[in-house]
Formats: C-alpha cells, sequence, structure tokens
C-alpha cells in the first residue's frame, strides 16, 4: 500500500476539531489497550493533532509532524513500525518463516504457508479483517504491519493463498517517510 | 495500568535505516557492513569473522607470503570493489528490482498540430539536472513564443514549444547548458530517432 508513497501523495492535512481528536483517541485506546498508559505521550492533548489524507482514502495522524497511525477509510488504526518498534506488545502477533522475509520486504502479501510451516507462529486468537503485526523468523522486532483476511485458524485449515494482507512494511513509503512537513 | 511500559529503542542501520538485524535484507548489504561490525557486532557474528580474514589476508600480503590458503578470499575482495562501482550505475526501484539509469539524452520532436502550426516537444533534459520550469522560461524568451512543462506520457515532464524550432534548438541548448553534449541530443523523425549531431 505504501510501496510508492510520498508527501506528494498527500493531497491534504487538516488539523482536526477537538471532538474528532477524541474520536481518534478513543479508538486507537479501544484498538490498543496496551497504548492507553502512553497515549497521552503519543498524543498529548495540549498539542494538535494534523490528519493528513491521501490518495486511496488513506488517511496519516500525524503529530508534530511525525506520522505515528494510519487507517483506510474507515478502517482501524493502525500504527507506523517505528511506533511499533517501541512499543512492540500491542498488536497481535504472526511470525513469518525465514523464506517469507525478502518478499514481504518487496511488498508481498503474507500467504498462509508462510505462517504455517515451522519457522511460523500463529496466535489462533486472531480474528480475519483485524489489524497484526508480522514478525520474522529470529528477528526481534517486526518487519511489517498486516491486516488478517482469514482468521488464524482459516490460515491454518485453508493454507493456501493470501491470509495476511501486507500494508506496511519496512523501508517502504511511509517507513522513510520519518517526518512530514 | 500503573506504570508506562518504556518504549524499546531499536538499533535502526545509519546506512539503510532498517532495524539492524534487516540489514541483511536490505538493498545494500555490502554498505551496511562497516557499520554492521562497528555498531551491532553480535548480530553478525559471520561478519566479523570475515572483517578478520580479510584482515589476515592483509598482512598475509604485506608480508608478501605464499598465500595460497587466502585464494579464495583473494578473489572475493576484487569482486566486492567491481560490484560496489556496478551498484552505483544500477539505480534500484522500490520492491528491490534494479533497472538501469536511464541513458542522458535530450529527445525532440516536431507535432504538426494543424497543417502549418506545429509543437516542438523536448524530454530528458532533467536527466542532466537543470530545472524545467527554468529552461522552459528560457526556450520561451530565446523564440518568443510560448512554452510549457507539460506532463507527457508514463508521468514523465516535457517542455512544449510552440512553433518549429528543431533547428535552432540544438545550438540553444549545447550553448546554455554546456553539460549537455551535442551528441546526445536526438531529433525524432518519421518515428525514428536520428541524432542531432
Amino acid at each position: 500500500m505504501f510501496k510508492k508513497f510520498s508527501s506528494e501523495d498527500v493531497s491534504s492535512q487538516n488539523q482536526v476539531k477537538a471532538s474528532v481528536q477524541r474520536k481518534i483517541r478513543q479508538s486507537i485506546a479501544d484498538e490498543y489497550p496496551g497504548l492507553e498508559p502512553v497515549l497521552d505521550d503519543l498524543l498529548p492533548k495540549k498539542s494538535p493533532l494534523i490528519v493528513a489524507k491521501c490518495q486511496n482514502h488513506l488517511n496519516l495522524v500525524l503529530v508534530n509532524n511525525v506520522p505515528l497511525f494510519f487507517n483506510v477509510r474507515d478502517g482501524p488504526y493502525m500504527p507506523t513500525l517505528r511506533l511499533l518498534h517501541q512499543y512492540p506488545n500491542i498488536m497481535k502477533k504472526l511470525q513469518v518463516d525465514r523464506g517469507a522475509i525478502k518478499f514481504v520486504l518487496a511488498g508481498a502479501n503474507i500467504m498462509c504457508p508462510g505462517l504455517t510451516s515451522p519457522g511460523g507462529v500463529l496466535d489462533d486468537d486472531v480474528a480475519e479483517e483485524s489489524p497484526v503485526a508480522i514478525m520474522a523468523e529470529g528477528k526481534q522486532h517486526a518487519l511489517a504491519i498486516g491486516f488478517t483476511k482469514m482468521s488464524a485458524k482459516d490460515i491454518r485449515a485453508i493454507n493456501k493463498g493470501i491470509g495476511v494482507d501486507n500494508m506496511h512494511y519496512l523501508n517502504d513509503g511511509l517507513w522513510k517517510m520519518e517526518r512530514l512537513d | 495500568m500503573a506504570e508506562k511500559p518504556q518504549p524499546v529503542r531499536v538499533l535502526y542501520c545509519q546506512v539503510c535505516s532498517l532495524p539492524a538485524e534487516y540489514c541483511e535484507f536490505g538493498s545494500d548489504f555490502e554498505k551496511c557492513k562497516p557499520w554492521l561490525i562497528q555498531n551491532a557486532p553480535d548480530l553478525y557474528p559471520d561478519l566479523l569473522k570475515e572483517a578478520d580474514s580479510k584482515e589476515a589476508d592483509k598482512v598475509a600480503q604485506q608480508l608478501q607470503s605464499t598465500a595460497l590458503s587466502s585464494g579464495s578470499a583473494d578473489g572475493s575482495a576484487p569482486s566486492g570493489g567491481a560490484s560496489a562501482s556496478k551498484q552505483e550505475e544500477v539505480k534500484r526501484l522500490p520492491g528491490g528490482k534494479i533497472k538501469r539509469k536511464e541513458k542522458q539524452e535530450v529527445v525532440i520532436e516536431k507535432i504538426v498540430r494543424n497543417k502549418r502550426k506545429c509543437i516542438t516537444t523536448v524530454k530528458g533534459l532533467e536527466l542532466f539536472g537543470i530545472k524545467l520550469s527554468d529552461a522552459s522560461k528560457k526556450l520561451g524568451k530565446k523564440f518568443a513564443t510560448g512554452a510549457s512543462v507539460v506532463k507527457g506520457p508514463t508521468e514523465k515532464e516535457q517542455i512544449d514549444v510552440q512553433g518549429d524550432i528543431a533547428y535552432d534548438i540544438v545550438e540553444f541548448i549545447t550553448e546554455t547548458w554546456p553539460d549537455v553534449p551535442e551528441t546526445a541530443i536526438f531529433f525524432i523523425e518519421d518515428g525514428r530517432k536520428v541524432a542531432a549531431a
């Protein structure tokens, strides 16, 4: 999704109303309970929250020009990888085997066999259509953020085709955009 | 939720910006290696060994000993150098695909608009580091016509100049921008590329 993404793709940046700000904060808090204690640090109530609208119904949540979250249409907010690296335990994790890493880093969606093979780890609590962190065999940090297309049980049962959509991965356009001015 | 979870500090490679452990999957592992050896030696133990063996090779060469055993490592060193220079030539696209750098050339084409009116398009000036907006202004001034920067096919920008200026433009380009050699300027005539020089 962010394969080719640059500041040019941002069509407008708006400082949002306090009520919208509350809504965003609330939905993030609901989605990631683990983030709640630090949410005040991440999205300080005082400093303005900016929402950047981009092409393809994509929204970025910026604080101090740093992208922290993104979502598509009215979908769930997902943290950027830089944020996820800081707080790795806020999301459900799926792990792919080593062979899949290079494809994921090229932007490929995550296929079921990469998750079910011996190098992969599946968390059975993961439902379909939910954001997950994609970890890799033998690595500590997440390499991508995905949006599941089927539940973990289905992934195990069907074991074929796309299991998780790759939303944001290391070295994609959003990763390279540390700051948006 | 009494205490705040401390943010994890992740070691990012200064060269490729990835977390250090993903450097090996990055676009330029070779370039990251020196940084990794210095900053994250424990992540890639193999690298250290490699570096050690290279250093050992150097010592061996200095001593001018008959190093038959290091032959394989000797072979790897020059090939590494060659690949580094090659990497400068090829431009890496997102997605890990490698595309050769586009040939630096200026292509001039005359498009007939309606019988006696035509437009001259100039493509490729930006490959010489020329600002297209400046260039279009200069062209417009010189030929006293409209000249504009237009998004051509495939998202490339080109300059459209009103009128047939195909023959004067070569001289003008080479004079105004000495970086552009005459040999790099081409005309398109009957769908074929013809060198201007």
